[in-house]
């Protein structure tokens, strides 16, 4: 019995590995695993927009000047209801941002996580946000 | 003693279960009532995973693990597999919604039928004609947006079909009724089903819609929506043009809807197959998702596929 248990179990965390995941568009495609990128910014600009959200940051090159870079997000109504909106972001907000930078070598990324510049994160996973489906 | 063990569990199943008889909610015309918001997330796949054939249904204790065990996996900032599987999950979870339970049978797929949870194979005509899609796709896989997936092109999602599908966000429809017609609206990618209940026929042969053409009737207390006139180009798990979809609503009682649907398409599947996947009520309200809107994505993908193939 316990072995069969630990059979189920051992099936499970595969089944777990193997579920489907699936965005709006193939990031595959439109982002380049080559190029992981960490960047520091000041929030200049939200897109609220479908089907993904956009963040706009100015970030500062060590030589002073400043590239402005494009950060997509998720969809803006699974963040409207966590409780995110455009406001939760306002102009002059200092976020980093982990993620990985377009294949066409734009200032465009994917904003894989996003951390406030004291550490803490802006977005964190899905259990117990409160969104709908979350386990009562 | 034993008759009074039987006697009181009769009377328990009598009790909990929803009595055969009892009415069922109806709308102030007299058809059963389908009426409100509904979600079809759910962390159940659609096909058994090999590693649990022969395990149709989970015990409670397994459930509850395996819910434990893939929310946790789901959460964790997860870099396994390298930076291009880490890509391919594109975001961390908190970008996703995509339920966080089983269904409440604890079956292990969607696809209940055939009996191992999984898609029947192809039949010779049918895996040709998904070759010959899948060569397509690595001959020109960016050439134009036309070779890009429907929901990148935001023409459909799984998630409207039909069938209607779970995906990884917006899972959620309204279901409204007049006396005539059903009405589904489908927060991805804000489609709407209008289905006729009158009886009429069809459209002719020759009219081929995206998301086909549905006639819906009552069978009792439940919806049976059959839909034909599919085009060649949506391609539902290998289907082609000659689907023959038969979807069945139930109401099981104020907060789930069973939703089934009976895929016929003989010359794709070597043999009929069904799957199950519950509706559940779900708080509004349903929001846009004007899916063209600002879909830079796609023209990122394809200047990423410039890009590559000048280097």
């Amino acid at each position: 019995m316990r072995t069969r248990m630990f059979v189920v179990f051992a099936g499970l965390s595969l089944m777990c590995a193997t579920t489907h995941v699936r965005a709006h568009h193939a990031f595959a495609a439109e982002f380049d695993a080559k190029k992981p990128i960490k960047l520091e910014g000041a929030v200049t600009k939200v897109e609220w927009i479908n089907p993904h959200a956009w963040i706009h940051i100015d970030v500062k090159r060590p030589d002073g000047n400043v590239d402005k870079w494009m950060i997509e997000g998720g969809t803006p109504n699974t963040l409207f209801r966590r409780g995110v909106n455009k406001n939760s972001l306002p102009h002059g907000t200092v976020i980093i941002v982990d993620g990985y930078q377009a294949k066409d070598g734009t200032l465009k990324g994917n904003g894989r996580d996003i951390t406030f510049a004291d550490g803490r994160k802006l977005f964190i996973g899905s259990t117990g946000t409160g969104a709908p489906g979350d386990p009562k | 003693m034993k008759r009074h063990v039987l006697l009181a569990a009769i009377l328990f199943v009598a009790l909990t279960l929803p009595a055969a008889g009892q009415a069922p909610r109806r709308t102030p015309w007299g058809d059963p009532d389908l009426q409100g918001l509904w979600t079809n997330a759910t962390i159940t796949p659609f096909e058994r995973p090999a590693e649990l054939s022969g395990k149709p249904v989970l015990t409670e204790q397994e459930a509850a693990e395996y819910e434990k065990r893939t929310n946790q996996a789901r959460d964790a900032d997860s870099r396994a597999g390298g930076t291009e599987a880490d890509l391919g999950r594109a975001y961390n979870q908190f970008w996703y919604d995509r339920g966080t339970k089983v269904v409440a049978s604890r079956r292990t797929s969607l696809v209940v039928d055939p009996p191992d949870g999984r898609v029947p194979a192809l039949t010779p005509e049918g895996q040709a004609k998904a070759d010959a899609r899948a060569a397509a796709r690595k001959r020109s896989p960016a050439d134009g947006p036309e070779d890009r997936p429907l929901a990148e092109r935001c023409i459909l999602w799984p998630t409207a079909g039909p069938p209607m599908l779970p995906s990884g966000y917006n899972n959620n429809y309204q279901i409204l009724q007049t006396p005539g017609y059903v009405v589904i609206l489908i927060e991805m990618i804000h489609d709407v089903r209008i289905i006729p209940l009158d009886g009429r026929p069809h459209a002719p042969q020759n009219i081929r819609q995206w998301m086909g053409d549905s006639r819906g009737r009552w069978d009792g207390n439940t919806l049976v929506v059959t839909t034909t006139n599919f085009t060649g180009k949506t391609n539902f798990r290998g289907a082609n043009e000659n689907l023959r979809l038969v979807e069945r609503f139930t109401r099981v009682d104020g907060d789930e809807i069973n939703y089934e649907f009976a895929v016929e398409d003989p010359s794709s599947f070597t043999k009929p197959w069904t799957a199950a996947i519950p509706m559940t009520k779900t708080d509004g309200p349903i929001f846009e998702y004007a899916c063209h809107e600002g879909n830079y994505g796609m023209t990122n993908v394809l200047s990423g596929a410039r890009a590559e193939e000048s280097r």
